[in-house]
C-alpha cells in the first residue's frame, strides 16, 4: 500500500460519498455509513477521515449554498477525484488479486 | 449551559477552515430525535460528541498560519546552538559542568545563609520582639554584655514605659530529669516560663486553652513530638510526668504545643510552669540575673529612645550604685548578631554566614567567568558562519540573538545538571552546615525559583559579552580569509583568568588558616592535664539534704578512689571544656585589702575541692592547695595568675595571706588568699583566662576523674557500677574532659570545612575554564608548534613557552591575592584570644597548589599539542 494510503475506514466513507454523488455532506454520509454498517458513527471519527482525505486529495469539497436551517451554516459536499477513484481501484484489485490467488482448497469448507 | 460551554470549546479548537460546516452538521443532528432522546440529554449528546471531534487532523494547527519569519529563525538558532554542542562535546561539557557546579555550589549555600538569616523571622511581627538584657557599664565602657536579666524587670518595665505591651519572664532550666517506665531521661531543653510567654510568641497550642495553662505551679506543656515520645497515642493533657532533681515530684501535663522550628534562638521541648520555681525567683529578685525577659513592644516605639529611658531606670530598680543597665535588644539579630554571654544556645556567626555568601558568589563568577573566556576565545571558529550570515542578511541584532539562544541552550543544561547535583549532594551539604537546610531541592518551590532567576541571569551575563563579539565580524575580512586570530578581547580574557587565580588563591589559602587556627586550638596546651579525664554531672540534692548528701558522697568518692581504674576523682562547680559562661561571675569589682584600690570588672567565681588541683595536674605557682583538714580553708581562697596580674602583682608570694574582698560594700566577707595556681584554660581559647578565684567546698555539683592507662571504657564501666551502687535513681552521664574542649570547636570546624569542600569546588570549576583555555589556545598554535618544533625547539621548550603566558597571570594574581588574604584572615584571627601567628608559609603553599594546577591543566593540553609530529601538522602550509 506504497502508493495508495487508504484506511479501511477511510475506504468505506470514501466509497459511501462516491455513492451518495452530490449530496454527499457530513450528515448525509453519516446516516448513509450507519444504515450500511449497521453501527454508530460518530461525527468526529467521520469528520477527521473526510479531512484526511481531502488532505492526501482522494476528495475535494465544496460550499453549499447558506439556508436558514442548520443555524445559517453552510453544508460542505464532498465528491471524489479522479486521484481517490485510483486509489479505490487499486484497493479493489490488490483485494480481488488476493481472492484469486487463494486456492479453492482453502475456501472449502 | 453545556451546550454553550461545549460550543465554546469547539470553537476553540477546531480548524476555522473547518468549523462552520462541522458546527452546520453537528446543529442539524443535534435537532434529530436520536439526540433529543439521548439518556443522558441532547446537551450532553451534544458535549460527548465534541470532545470526539477533538482530534489531530481536526484541530487548529499549534503554530500561527503565518507564523513570522522570527519563529523559524529561532529553530534555526537553536538548530545549529544543539549541533555546536553535540560537534565540540569536550566544550561543552566543560561549560555545563562548570555552570552546573557552580549554580548548585551558589544555591545551596544561599538556602543555608538564608536559613541562618530567617531566625526568628516567623513569629508574629517580629520587629516588635525585643529582648532585655543586661550591660555591665565601668567606667562609661561596657564590659560584658549579658544575654540575661532581672526576673522582676519585666514587670516592672512594663509598668514603667507605655510603648510595652506585654512581657515574658523565661528561665532557661537546662537539663531535667524525668522518670519515664523504668527509664531516667535527661531532658536538655526545658524552660520555665510565665503564663504570658505562649501569648507572646504565638507558638500554636495543639490541646490546652492558651489563656489557661502554665499558670498553676507544677503544670507543663509539651511538643508535639515530646508528647507522642511519652506517651503515644494516649491523650497527654491530664497525665502526670515525673520529675526528678530538685523537684521530686510529679508535674501535670496541661497543652500540647507545636514542635518549634529550627531556626529560633529559643528552643524547647518542654515548658513548665515559671510558678514552679517561684520560691528561686522570689529569692534571685534583683539579686542575680538569671531570667531571659522579653517584650512587646508598641509598632510606632524608638528603640533608641527607649533605651534612653532605661538608663535612669536601671538606677532606679538595680540600684544607683550598680554597674548594670537594661538593655533592649530585637530578637531577630540574636542568632547572627549577638555576642553576649550566657546566650540559651550557641548562636551563628554574621561573619561565617557573610564569608561564605562570597565564597559562593565567587563560585558561580569563575563559572560564568568561564563561558565568556572561552567563547570569546574560540570565536574564531565562529567567524566565517557570521560573516555568511551576515552576507545573506542577517542584522547584527538576529546575530546577538542568535549566540545569546546559545548561551540560553548551555546555561539551560547547566542548569538541568545543576539541580541533579545539588540533589545529590544535599545529603553531605546538610551534614556538612550540621543542619537540615533543605530535604530536597527539586520539590522546593523557591529552590526553583532561584535556579530559574540565576539561570536567566547567567544566560544574560556570561551570554551578551561573547555574542556581542562574536556578531562584530566585518564579513569581508572573514571571508577574505585575511581574518586569523581573534584578538578580541584578549585583555579581558587575561584580566578574568587573574580573577579566577586569584579567588582561587584566597579561598585556599584562607582554608589553610582556618585549618591551622582548629586544629592549633585542639591541641594547645590548656595549662592542665586532661588526657583520660572524663566529668560527669552529680545528682542534686535540695538544700536541707546537704549533710545527708556529703556523707554519701565522701564514701562515693572513697569508693572511686579504691577503683583499680581510677587515678584520682575530685568535685568541681563548673567541668573544664564548657561553654564560655558556664561558669558563675561576681560583677561587683574586688580588691586586695590593704593593697589595692577596689577594680572594677568580672571576676570568675570556681568552687573545687582538695583533690581537684591533683587529679586536673594544675600547678600551684605559690602558696598551697586547699586542705580538708584545715578548718580555716573554708575562708580562704586561691587565685589564678591573671588575677594577680590585673593587679600588677608580678612576685605571687607576696600575696600569699593577704586578703581579698569582693563588692562594694566594705562589710562584705574578706577571703584569705592561700595559694596562687598558673593560669588554665577552662573554655574555648576565643576566650582569654579570666581573672579567677577558687573556692573551698568539699561537696561539688561536678566530679572529674582521671582514669588509669590502659582501656578507658573498662574504668568508665568501673565508675558507672559505683555509680549505680549509690545513685540508682540518677542517669549516669559523662564526657572525657578533652572531646568537650574539642566540642568548643564544632562550630569553627563546620566553618572550616565548609570552606575546604567550597574552595574545592572553586578550584575544580576555575581548572575546567582553564583546561578549556589551554586546549583551545594550544590547537590554534598548532602550526606555530610545528614551525618551532622543525626549528629545533623540544616537547618542553614548547610548553615552558604556553606556560610562561599563564605564569605572568599567575604573578599578577598572588600580588592582588596575598594582600585580601592578609586582610581578611587577619581579622578573623584576632576573633581567637589564643591565635596563630598569620602563617605566610600558607600563601606560599596556596601559590604552589594554584601553580601546580595551572601547570598540569595548560603543561597537559599543551603536550597534546606539542608532541604531533610537525610533518602532519604543517603539510598543508
Amino acid at each position: 500500500m506504497k502508493k495508495y494510503s487508504l484506511g479501511e475506514f477511510e475506504e468505506i466513507v470514501l466509497l459511501t460519498v462516491g455513492v451518495l454523488y452530490d449530496e454527499a455532506y457530513g450528515v448525509a454520509i453519516k446516516d448513509e455509513l450507519e444504515k450500511r454498517l449497521k453501527r454508530k458513527v460518530s461525527v468526529g471519527a467521520l469528520q477527521s477521515a473526510l479531512r484526511r482525505m481531502e488532505g492526501k486529495g482522494y476528495l475535494n469539497s465544496r460550499f453549499g449554498d447558506t439556508t436558514n436551517a442548520r443555524g445559517g451554516k453552510r453544508k460542505r459536499y464532498f465528491a471524489m477525484t479522479a486521484h481517490g477513484k485510483a486509489a479505490l481501484a487499486y484497493v479493489k484489485e490488490l483485494r480481488q488479486n488476493l481472492w484469486d490467488d487463494i486456492p479453492d482448497i482453502a475456501l472449502d469448507f | 449551559m453545556i451546550k454553550q460551554a461545549a460550543e465554546r470549546f469547539f470553537r476553540w479548537y477546531c480548524h476555522p477552515d473547518f468549523y462552520e460546516d462541522i458546527k452546520g452538521d453537528l446543529d442539524e443532528l443535534y435537532l434529530r430525535e436520536e439526540a433529543q432522546t439521548y439518556a443522558l440529554g441532547p446537551e450532553l449528546w451534544f458535549a460527548l460528541e465534541v470532545i470526539k471531534l477533538f482530534r489531530p487532523s481536526l484541530i487548529r494547527p499549534l503554530t500561527a498560519i503565518n507564523h513570522s519569519n522570527h519563529l523559524d529563525m529561532f529553530k534555526n538558532y537553536l538548530k545549529i546552538g544543539l549541533r555546536n554542542l553535540a560537534k565540540y562535546k569536550s566544550y561543552s561539557a566543560i561549560h555545563i559542568l562548570g555552570l552546573a557546579l557552580g549554580l548548585a555550589s551558589f544555591l545551596l549555600i544561599n538556602e543555608y545563609t538564608g536559613f541562618e538569616k530567617s531566625y526568628d523571622q516567623f513569629h508574629e511581627k517580629p520587629d516588635q520582639l525585643y529582648r532585655l538584657t543586661t550591660d555591665n557599664i565601668v567606667g562609661g565602657e561596657i564590659t560584658v554584655r549579658d544575654a540575661m536579666s532581672f526576673a522582676p524587670s519585666g514587670k516592672a518595665l512594663m509598668d514603667e514605659l507605655p510603648e510595652i505591651l506585654s512581657y515574658t519572664v523565661t528561665h532557661k532550666r537546662g537539663s531535667m530529669i524525668v522518670r519515664k517506665g523504668n527509664d531516667l531521661v535527661d531532658e536538655k531543653m526545658v524552660l520555665a516560663v510565665d503564663s504570658n510567654f505562649l501569648h507572646l510568641f504565638n507558638y500554636p497550642l495543639l490541646a490546652g486553652n492558651v489563656d489557661e495553662v502554665l499558670i498553676a505551679p507544677y503544670t507543663m506543656v509539651l511538643t508535639a513530638s515530646k508528647a507522642k515520645k511519652y506517651f503515644g497515642d494516649i491523650n497527654p493533657i491530664g497525665q502526670k510526668i515525673e520529675v526528678l532533681g530538685r523537684f521530686n515530684r510529679p508535674f501535670e501535663v496541661v497543652g500540647i504545643v507545636e514542635d518549634v522550628p529550627d531556626n529560633t534562638h529559643y528552643k524547647f521541648d518542654i515548658l513548665i510552669s515559671l510558678k514552679s520555681m517561684q520560691a528561686q525567683v522570689e529569692r534571685d529578685n534583683w539579686n542575680g540575673y538569671n531570667y531571659y525577659t522579653y517584650f512587646r513592644l508598641a509598632p510606632d516605639a524608638d528603640i533608641a529612645q527607649l533605651n534612653e529611658k532605661l538608663i535612669p531606670l536601671s538606677d532606679k530598680y538595680i540600684g544607683e550604685e550598680s554597674t548594670l543597665v537594661f538593655n533592649l535588644q530585637p530578637i531577630k539579630d540574636i542568632h547572627l548578631h549577638s555576642d553576649f554571654t550566657f546566650e540559651p544556645e550557641i548562636h551563628g556567626s554574621a561573619k561565617a554566614v557573610n564569608f561564605l555568601s562570597i565564597i559562593s558568589i565567587f563560585i558561580l563568577l569563575i563559572a560564568w567567568v568561564n563561558y565568556v573566556n572561552l567563547s570569546t576565545a574560540r570565536a574564531v571558529d565562529r567567524a566565517q558562519e557570521v560573516g555568511l550570515r551576515k552576507v545573506v542578511g542577517a542584522k547584527k541584532r538576529q546575530l546577538i540573538g542568535q549566540f545569546l539562544v546559545e548561551s540560553l541552550l548551555i546555561n539551560f543544561f547547566g542548569a538541568l545538571a545543576a539541580l541533579g547535583l545539588a540533589e545529590l549532594l544535599l545529603p553531605h551539604f546538610n551534614f556538612l552546615v550540621g543542619k537540615t537546610v533543605l530535604t530536597s531541592a527539586w520539590t522546593n518551590v523557591s529552590f526553583l525559583q532561584k535556579l530559574f532567576v540565576f539561570f536567566l541571569l547567567g544566560t544574560f551575563l556570561s551570554g551578551f559579552y561573547p555574542a556581542l563579539v562574536l556578531s562584530s565580524f566585518q564579513p569581508i575580512g572573514v571571508l577574505k580569509g585575511t581574518f586569523s586570530r581573534s584578538k578580541h578581547g584578549t585583555l579581558l580574557r587575561k584580566a578574568l583568568v587573574v580573577v579566577q587565580f586569584a579567588a582561587s588563591l584566597i579561598l585556599i589559602a584562607n582554608t589553610i588558616i582556618v585549618y591551622r587556627q582548629v586544629n592549633y586550638m585542639t591541641q594547645k596546651d590548656m595549662g592542665i592535664n586532661i588526657d583520660r579525664v572524663i566529668g560527669f554531672q552529680n545528682p542534686r540534692f535540695q538544700r536541707d539534704e546537704r549533710e545527708q548528701y556529703s556523707s554519701k558522697f565522701n564514701a562515693f568518692y572513697e569508693e572511686l578512689n579504691r577503683l583499680p581504674e581510677v587515678v584520682k576523682v575530685g568535685g568541681i562547680s563548673s567541668l573544664p571544656g564548657g561553654g564560655s559562661s558556664d561558669v558563675s561571675s561576681s560583677a561587683g569589682g574586688v580588691r586586695i585589702v590593704d593593697k589595692t584600690d577596689r577594680l572594677e570588672g568580672t571576676i570568675y567565681v570556681v568552687q573545687i575541692d582538695e583533690p581537684l588541683q591533683e587529679v586536673l595536674d594544675i600547678t600551684v605557682l605559690a602558696g598551697r592547695n586547699f586542705r580538708k583538714d584545715m578548718a580555716s580553708d573554708s575562708s580562704a581562697v586561691v587565685v589564678n595568675e591573671t588575677f594577680l596580674k590585673q593587679f600588677n602583682v608580678s612576685d605571687y608570694e607576696t600575696m600569699i595571706n593577704e586578703k581579698i574582698q569582693l563588692g562594694r560594700n566594705p562589710d562584705n566577707d574578706m577571703y584569705k588568699i592561700v595559694g596562687v595556681f598558673k593560669d588554665y584554660n577552662r573554655t574555648t581559647l576565643k576566650n582569654s583566662v579570666e581573672p579567677t578565684i577558687f573556692y573551698y567546698d568539699e561537696l561539688q555539683g561536678n566530679s572529674v576523674v582521671r582514669l588509669t592507662a590502659g582501656d578507658p571504657t573498662e574504668g568508665i564501666k568501673a565508675v558507672e557500677a559505683t555509680w549505680r551502687q549509690f545513685f540508682p535513681d540518677a542517669p549516669f552521664a559523662y564526657s572525657f574532659v578533652d572531646s568537650r574542649f574539642e566540642k568548643l570547636y564544632v562550630e569553627d570546624k563546620k566553618f572550616g570545612l565548609l570552606f575546604g569542600n567550597f574552595s574545592i569546588l572553586a578550584i575544580i570549576v576555575a581548572s575546567l575554564g582553564l583546561l578549556g583555555l589551554a586546549s583551545f589556545l594550544a590547537i590554534q598554535r598548532t602550526k606555530e608548534v610545528g614551525v618551532r618544533k622543525v626549528l629545533g625547539a623540544s616537547t618542553g621548550n614548547i610548553i615552558m613557552l604556553f606556560f610562561k603566558d599563564f605564569i605572568y597571570l599567575l604573578g599578577i594574581a598572588v600580588v592582588i591575592g596575598v594582600p585580601l588574604v592578609y586582610l581578611s584572615m587577619s581579622g578573623w584571627l584576632s576573633n581567637y584570644a589564643y591565635r596563630i601567628d598569620f602563617p605566610w608559609w600558607a600563601m606560599v603553599v596556596a601559590c604552589l597548589i594554584i601553580g601546580l594546577f595551572a601547570f598540569v591543566t595548560v603543561g597537559l593540553q599543551t603536550y597534546r599539542v606539542a608532541v604531533l609530529d610537525p610533518a602532519k601538522t604543517i603539510r598543508h602550509e
